[in-house]
C-alpha cells in the first residue's frame, strides 16, 4: 500500500463499492489498508453508505490547552477533532456526525479537571469524554462522569485506575484507561534490559541500576516498580535519588553516579527539557552505563534541546503511535495535516479512543447523552468485548478493570496486547528506531556513543 | 576531589540562577515596596525577545540580548503606564500591586502562550563547548552567568548608591512623601525603576534560558526562589542579594549531595527561617536601632 495515502472517504466509498455487506468482515480482515485499515471499514459497513447528516453527536475532549502541559494538550485536541473527521467521513454513527467540543483543564489537578468535565456534560450534552492524559487527579473526576452516566476514556497512565474501577465496576462502567498504567514501565524495563543481554546484544559491567525519579506520583510509581522488582530479575538497585521537579541543575545526582557507576541509569522523570539537561550535563563526563528514560524522550523537544548528547538513550513509552503500516499511514496523514512538526504519536491517543468507541456505539445501535445511562451501558459492553487494531497497536481490556493490557508486560502475544514499545536514539536529526518489542521493531540496539568498552 | 569541584562548580551555577532572578525583584521591591508579581513573566518575556531576534528575525547573537533588554524595558515602562501610576495614591497600594501584577503575570504568561505555544525552545544565546577542571565538564555558558549575574548586581548597586538617580530612588523608598517635598518627582522614579527592573529581568530571563528551557512558565520557579533570596538579603540590599544567592546555593547543593537532591530545597528553607528569627529585617542589614 505503499504510494498515496488513502483518506477516509477513499476507504468508505471502496468498502461500500467493492463488498455488500454480507462480504464485508472476511474483506475487511484482510484489508490492512492506509492507516484505518478494517476496523475504520469496518464502521462504514456498519453505517450502511449513511452520510453523516443528521443531528451532531458531540464528544468532548477536556485537555491542557494551556499550562505546562499544552504542548501535548494541543495534540490531544488535534486528534480528537482529525478522529471526528475521519468518522463523520465514513458516515459518523449510524449517519449522525461526530462534533467535537473542548473545555481547558490547564494545569490539570482535580481541581481544574472535574469542573472541564462537568461543562462539557452540562453545556455541551456529550455522549463521550476523550481524552489524553491529566495528571493528578487520581481518579477524583470518575463520580462526575458516573453520575452523567456517560462514557470516558482517558490516557492517565495511572494504576489507581485498576483498584477504582475493579472495586466498583458497576458504577464505574463506562470508564476505561485506554493506554498500561505507568507501573509496566518498571517491571518492563527489566524484561527488557535482559532480553539484551540474552540476545547478546550487551554485556552488564555490573549488576548495579541507579534509579532517578522526579517527585511526581507517576513517576515515583515507576521507579518504585523498578527498585522492588530488581532482584527477582538479577539487579541491585545502588542508587534510588528522588529529585524535585523543574530541575536543570543535575550535578550532586551525576556526582553520585559518578562515585559508583553502574550499568544502567534509569530515570523515570519525564519532562523532556529536564531528560535533555541530564543528558547535556552527563555526556562530557559519562559512566558506562546504559542511559534509559520513559515518555519525555518520544518528544521532539528532548532531541531538539539535547542535541547529539542524547545520541544513544533508550526510552519506551506504552502508548504511542506504531512506526508500522497502520502507524505510519496515519502519521503521514496527521503531518500532512498538522504541519511537520507536529506530533502525531501523542495525538493518536484520542483518536484510536474515538475510533473504538464509535464502532461500539454504532454496534450498540447508538451512543447516549447524559443521563441515558441504559444506552452507554450497551456501548460500554460493546467495547470491553473489543479487540481493536489501531495506530497504537491492539487495544484490549484488562477485565473488569478497563484498562489497556500491554505486550509484552502482560501478555506473549501481540495480537493481545498494546506495545510497550523501546525506542533508542542514533542520531539526534532523526526519528527515534523502534528496538522492540517484537515484530514491531525498525531497528536493531545500538551500543551509545559514550560508552567506549 | 572531583566530587568536590562538581559540588562546588554545581553551587555556583544554581547560585548564579538565584541572582539572575532575584535582580529585578530586588530593585523594585528594594526601592519602591512594590512586590512585582508579574517579575517571573518578565523573565520569560526576555528570553523569548531574545529568541525571536535571533532565531525568527535572523538577527546576531548580541542583537537578541539587547532586543531583549529594549523589550523588558518598555513593558516595565507600560506596566507603570497603565497600572502602577493609578494605584499609587492608593494608601493600600503595596497590597493592592501584588494581585494587579499578579493579573499581569498571567495575562503576559497567556500573550506568550499565543505568540509561541507551550512548545520548549533552547535559547539560541548561548555560548557552545566548555573546559575541564580535573575531570569536571565546565560549559563556558555557565561561566558567563556566573560572571553575568555578578556583574548585572554590582552595577545595580553602584548605580542606585552613587547616582543622582540613584539618590532619587533611595529618597523615594525611604518616605515617599518627604522625596516629593524635596523636588522628587516620584511618578518618574517609579517609572525608571520599572523600566530598569523589566530590562535586568529580561536580561537575566536570557541568561537563565540559555542553561535551562524556554518555556511559557520558565519564570514560576526562578520566582519564588527571588523571592527567598531577596528577603533574606533584605529589602533593597542587592549586594546582599548576591551574596545570599550564591551562599544559599551552595548549601543547597551540599543537602542534595550529602542527604539526597529531595531535602535540598527544604534544607534551604528550614535555614531561612532560622536566619530571618535571627536577623528579621534581613541578614545583611543592619540591625535597626530601637529607642528603649
Amino acid at each position: 500500500m505503499a504510494g498515496k495515502i488513502r483518506t477516509p472517504s477513499d476507504i468508505a466509498r471502496e468498502t461500500l463499492e467493492n463488498a455488500g455487506r454480507r462480504r464485508f468482515f472476511g474483506k475487511a480482515a484482510a484489508m490492512g489498508v492506509g492507516g484505518l485499515a478494517g476496523s475504520a471499514a469496518l464502521l462504514a459497513s456498519i453505517n450502511d453508505g449513511a452520510k453523516a447528516q443528521g443531528e451532531p453527536i458531540k464528544v468532548g475532549g477536556a485537555v491542557p490547552i494551556t499550562g505546562w502541559a499544552a504542548a501535548d494538550g494541543i495534540e490531544f485536541q488535534r486528534g480528537l477533532e482529525f478522529a471526528c473527521e475521519d468518522i463523520n467521513a465514513m458516515g459518523g454513527i449510524l449517519g449522525r456526525p461526530l462534533e467535537p467540543v473542548f473545555e481547558d483543564t490547564k494545569e490539570q489537578g482535580a481541581d481544574n479537571l472535574i469542573p472541564a468535565i462537568q461543562r462539557l456534560i452540562d453545556r455541551h450534552g456529550v455522549h463521550a469524554i476523550i481524552n489524553g492524559y491529566n495528571t493528578g487527579a487520581v481518579c477524583a473526576e470518575y463520580d462526575t462522569v458516573a453520575d452523567a452516566g456517560i462514557l470516558y476514556i482517558h490516557h492517565n497512565t495511572d494504576i489507581v485506575h485498576h483498584d477504582t474501577v475493579k472495586n466498583n465496576a458497576e458504577r464505574y462502567f463506562g470508564i476505561f484507561m485506554g493506554d498500561p498504567a505507568e507501573y509496566w514501565y518498571g517491571e518492563g524495563l527489566l524484561k527488557f534490559l535482559n532480553g539484551l543481554g540474552e540476545k547478546g546484544l550487551w554485556t552488564r559491567p555490573n549488576d548495579k541500576i541507579a534509579i532517578v525519579t522526579g517527585s511526581q506520583n507517576y513517576s515515583v510509581v515507576i521507579a518504585g516498580a523498578i527498585r522492588d522488582n530488581a532482584e527477582k530479575y538479577g539487579w541491585k538497585t545502588s542508587l534510588f535519588e528522588t529529585v524535585v521537579v523543574p530541575i536543570s541543575e543535575w550535578g550532586p545526582t551525576l556526582a553520585k553516579i559518578r562515585e559508583d557507576p553502574p550499568a544502567v541509569i534509569a530515570v523515570t522523570h519525564w519532562v523532556p527539557q529536564d531528560l535533555a539537561q541530564f543528558m547535556i550535563q552527563f555526556v562530557p563526563q559519562p559512566t558506562d552505563s546504559l542511559v534509559y528514560m520513559q515518555y519525555g524522550p518520544s518528544l521532539a523537544a528532548f532531541r531538539e534541546i539535547g542535541k547529539e548528547a542524547v545520541n544513544g538513550v533508550l526510552y519506551s513509552t506504552v502508548v504511542a503511535s506504531l512506526q508500522d503500516e497502520f502507524g505510519n499511514a496515519y502519521n503521514n496523514r496527521y503531518k500532512e495535516k498538522y504541519g511537520a512538526s507536529a506530533s502525531p504519536l501523542v495525538a493518536a491517543q484520542p483518536y484510536d479512543s474515538c475510533s473504538y468507541w464509535a464502532i461500539a456505539g454504532a454496534l450498540a445501535g447508538g451512543t447516549g447523552g447524559p443521563g441515558e445511562e441504559a444506552q452507554n451501558r450497551k456501548v460500554a459492553s460493546r467495547l470491553r468485548n473489543m479487540i481493536y487494531r489501531g495506530t497504537l497497536g491492539t487495544t484490549r481490556w484488562f477485565i473488569p478493570e478497563q484498562a489497556a493490557t500491554p505486550y509484552p508486560d502482560a501478555t506473549n502475544d501481540p495480537s493481545l496486547g498494546m506495545p510497550h514499545q523501546y525506542l533508542q536514539i542514533e542520531d539526534h536529526t532523526k526519528v527515534p528506531g523502534l528496538i522492540a518489542p517484537s515484530p514491531y521493531e525498525t531497528a536493531t540496539f545500538k551500543m551509545p556513543p559514550w560508552i567506549k568498552a | 576531589m572531583d566530587t568536590f569541584t562538581q559540588i562546588v562548580l554545581s553551587g555556583l551555577t544554581l547560585g548564579a540562577m538565584y541572582a539572575l532572578s532575584a535582580i529585578g525583584l530586588s530593585l523594585v521591591w528594594g526601592s519602591l515596596n512594590m512586590l512585582n508579581m508579574a517579575h517571573g513573566a518578565l523573565l520569560t518575556l526576555g528570553g523569548y525577545a531574545s529568541f525571536a531576534a535571533i532565531t525568527q528575525m535572523g538577527l546576531p547573537l548580541f542583537a537578541g540580548l539587547l532586543g531583549a533588554m529594549a523589550v523588558g524595558l518598555l513593558v516595565g515602562l507600560a506596566i507603570y503606564a497603565a497600572v502602577v501610576r493609578f494605584m499609587l495614591t492608593d494608601p493600600a497600594f503595596e497590597t493592592n500591586i501584588i494581585v494587579a501584577s499578579f493579573g499581569l503575570a498571567i495575562i503576559l504568561e497567556n500573550v506568550i502562550l499565543k505568540l509561541f505555544g507551550a512548545y520548549p525552545f533552547t535559547q539560541p544565546f548561548a555560548l557552545k563547548s566548555g573546559l575541564y577542571i580535573g575531570a569536571v565538564h565546565m560549559p563556558y555558558q555557565n561561566l558567563f552567568i556566573i560572571v553575568g549575574s555578578a556583574a548585572l548586581m554590582m552595577a545595580t548597586a553602584w548605580v542606585i548608591t552613587n547616582t543622582r538617580m540613584g539618590r532619587a530612588i533611595r529618597a523615594t523608598a525611604q518616605n515617599r512623601e518627604g522625596a516629593e517635598l524635596m523636588g522628587v518627582s516620584v511618578n518618574l522614579v517609579f517609572a525608571q525603576v520599572l523600566a530598569i527592573g523589566g530590562m535586568l529581568a529580561a536580561v537575566s530571563g536570557v541568561m537563565l534560558s540559555s542553561i535551562t528551557t524556554l518555556a511559557p512558565t520558565m519564570g514560576y520557579d526562578p520566582m519564588l526562589k527571588a523571592f527567598i533570596i531577596v528577603v533574606i538579603a533584605g529589602l533593597g540590599n542587592t549586594m546582599g542579594a548576591l551574596y545570599a544567592a550564591f551562599i544559599l546555593a551552595l548549601f543547597e547543593v551540599s543537602v542534595q549531595y550529602m542527604l539526597g537532591v529531595r531535602f535540598g530545597f527544604p534544607a534551604l528553607l528550614l535555614l531561612v527561617i532560622i536566619a530571618l528569627i535571627w536577623r528579621p529585617d534581613g541578614v545583611f542589614m543592619k540591625p535597626k536601632a530601637q529607642r528603649q
